[in-house]
């Protein structure tokens, strides 16, 4: 595991990382506690984006393809999986700390729902979107053999589905529908639909992978 | 462990036959794989090692078919070291030889045991501390070439494995290769001569994707037997009219001129001096990958 850490998590991409939550928390402004989470959704998708792309195309772009392709398939898909763990517990666990960085804008709540709890299911919105386009990643990547094609069709998506239309287009079963539903509606949780599209095509990319890195790895 | 090549074919996207009608059958040993770049040998390499799909021909591996259902079982027995690689940069030496181990499946006190005698072999032992990237161009190489010997291969596929090295380290390489060949098979793969000629009993040579020769080392130099002359020239005009009418597999200066290695069926005239002398494996490259394939 401290290997695999050290191969996924090199130095450049934590600070990138901390320097975006940094400059999200600066540049982003907001006004209600209850406008963090949809302050910070949309960039830790990006982020994230970014971040996982290169979990298996490190392996093309170093040469190191061919030794890995000799390792047993069973293999070769675990390392993928444990690779995007980590990198999704680390954008996780940064994002907390980003989170409260908000706070230096002095916030104050619009609704009467705890912070904590706010905290909380900002959070588990930020885990599934993390998982949703840590998978997104690897797989438009590895199935485009480039990082960088990868990363652009990833951008494209982003920005049909963090957009007007696509709020429009898809409602509430956009990826994005929590960060578009409207503040003072507690009880409106149709929010949690564009979640569910997350986790199940999340789940369907999981299965996949060790397909599509047989078949294009 | 035998492999068994026929009328190997691969074919890229543009049109280019990179291995052409291939025929070759590698037994036990280092067999040595020779060519100029560009020849074919790491694109046959690859075949070998299940990255490329072949357009034509058959590959046998220990009477193991190369097709889908056994790519599983070839890629267990194969080691491969290639041309260009570059291990994960982050890691120490020691770090990355046993994360490569752990991905090949070797057993974690068996993988100490095997980094702990190919890094004393290859005198990388005082850097096994040493991040990957802080490392030359040629311990890189070492630190490959161990990672493919690490799982204990039937096959071991190394294309260039002394690039960058020093003439002491390559001797250590090739002597650690030869015994590493005992009841394996190495696929030696190298445009440098000497290399092969320390190393290898069978070798093939390679150019434009054929096969010019193909056999024993002994027989390829028995075709230059009686053809190499040591000449000495005067000046470099009289090199150049030699090198039109022979071959000349190397020239240098001395202080009386210029003393050139040529080879011809004939004693050479034009130069004051020509005597005959001993072929090495060098000669017999040149002659040949210069010749037509057909006669050998």
């Amino acid at each position: 595991m401290t290997k695999e850490i050290k191969i996924v998590l090199p130095a450049y991409k934590m600070l990138y990382s901390i320097a975006f939550f940094v400059i999200l928390s600066l540049v982003r402004s907001i006004t209600y506690t209850e406008e963090i989470g949809i302050a910070m959704q949309a960039p830790v998708a990006a982020l994230t984006a970014v971040f996982c792309a290169d979990t298996y195309i490190m392996e093309i772009q170093s040469g190191r393809r061919e030794i890995f392709r000799l390792c047993d398939d069973r293999k070769q898909t675990l390392v993928i999986y444990r690779r995007l763990e980590i990198q999704m517990a680390y954008l996780i666990a940064v994002s907390v700390p980003g989170y409260l960085m908000f706070f230096w804008q002095n916030p104050y709540p619009y609704g009467n729902t705890l912070r904590a709890e706010l905290f909380g299911i900002t959070i588990a919105v930020i885990g599934v979107t993390v998982f949703f386009w840590g998978m997104m990643s690897v797989t438009v990547c590895s199935l485009l053999r480039n990082q960088w094609a990868g990363i652009g069709i990833l951008l494209v998506l982003w920005m049909g589905t963090n957009s007007t239309a696509g709020d429009r287009l898809l409602g509430k079963w956009n990826v994005f529908s929590f960060a578009f539903h409207c503040l003072g509606q507690d009880a409106d949780f149709g929010w949690l639909c564009g979640q569910a599209v997350c986790i199940v095509l999340g789940a369907v990319m999981v299965l996949l992978t060790p397909y599509i890195i047989r078949k294009r790895g | 462990m035998g492999i068994k090549i026929n009328n190997l074919t691969v074919t890229f996207k543009n049109g280019v036959n990179a291995v052409n009608h291939v025929n070759l059958d590698i037994s036990g040993g280092i067999f040595g794989l020779l060519g100029e770049n560009g020849a074919g040998k790491t694109t046959l390499m690859r075949v070998l090692t299940t990255m490329l799909k072949p357009a034509q021909g058959e590959v046998i591996l220990n009477n193991m078919l190369y097709c889908q259902n056994n790519y599983r079982k070839i890629r267990s027995k194969i080691g491969y070291l290639p041309q260009e690689i570059d291990l994960y940069p982050n890691l120490s030496v020691q770090e990355c030889l046993e994360y490569m181990g752990e991905l090949s499946g070797v057993e974690t006190k068996e993988c100490r045991i095997r980094i702990e005698e190919y890094l004393e072999r290859t005198s990388l032992t005082d850097h096994r501390r040493k991040k990957m990237r802080q490392l030359s161009g040629g311990m890189k190489r070492r630190v490959g070439l161990i990672q493919a010997l690490l799982s204990d291969p039937e096959l071991l596929i190394i294309d260039e494995p002394t690039t960058g090295l020093d003439p002491e380290e390559r001797i250590r390489i090739r002597n650690l290769l030869v015994e590493f060949s005992e009841n394996r098979t190495v696929l030696f793969s190298t445009h440098v001569v000497e290399d092969l000629a320390a190393t290898c009993s069978q070798l093939a040579v390679m150019k434009k994707g054929r096969i010019l020769y193909a056999g024993d080392v002994r027989k390829m130099l028995e075709y230059v037997k009686d053809k190499v002359w040591i000449c000495d020239v005067d000046s470099e005009k009289e090199a150049r009219t030699l090198e039109i009418q022979c071959y000349i597999s190397s020239k240098q200066y001395t202080d009386r001129g210029m003393q050139l290695r040529v080879i011809s069926e004939k004693k050479p005239h034009i130069t004051r001096m020509c005597r005959p002398c001993e072929a090495t494996l060098e000669d017999a490259y040149i002659w040949v990958s210069n010749r037509d394939a057909d006669i050998f």
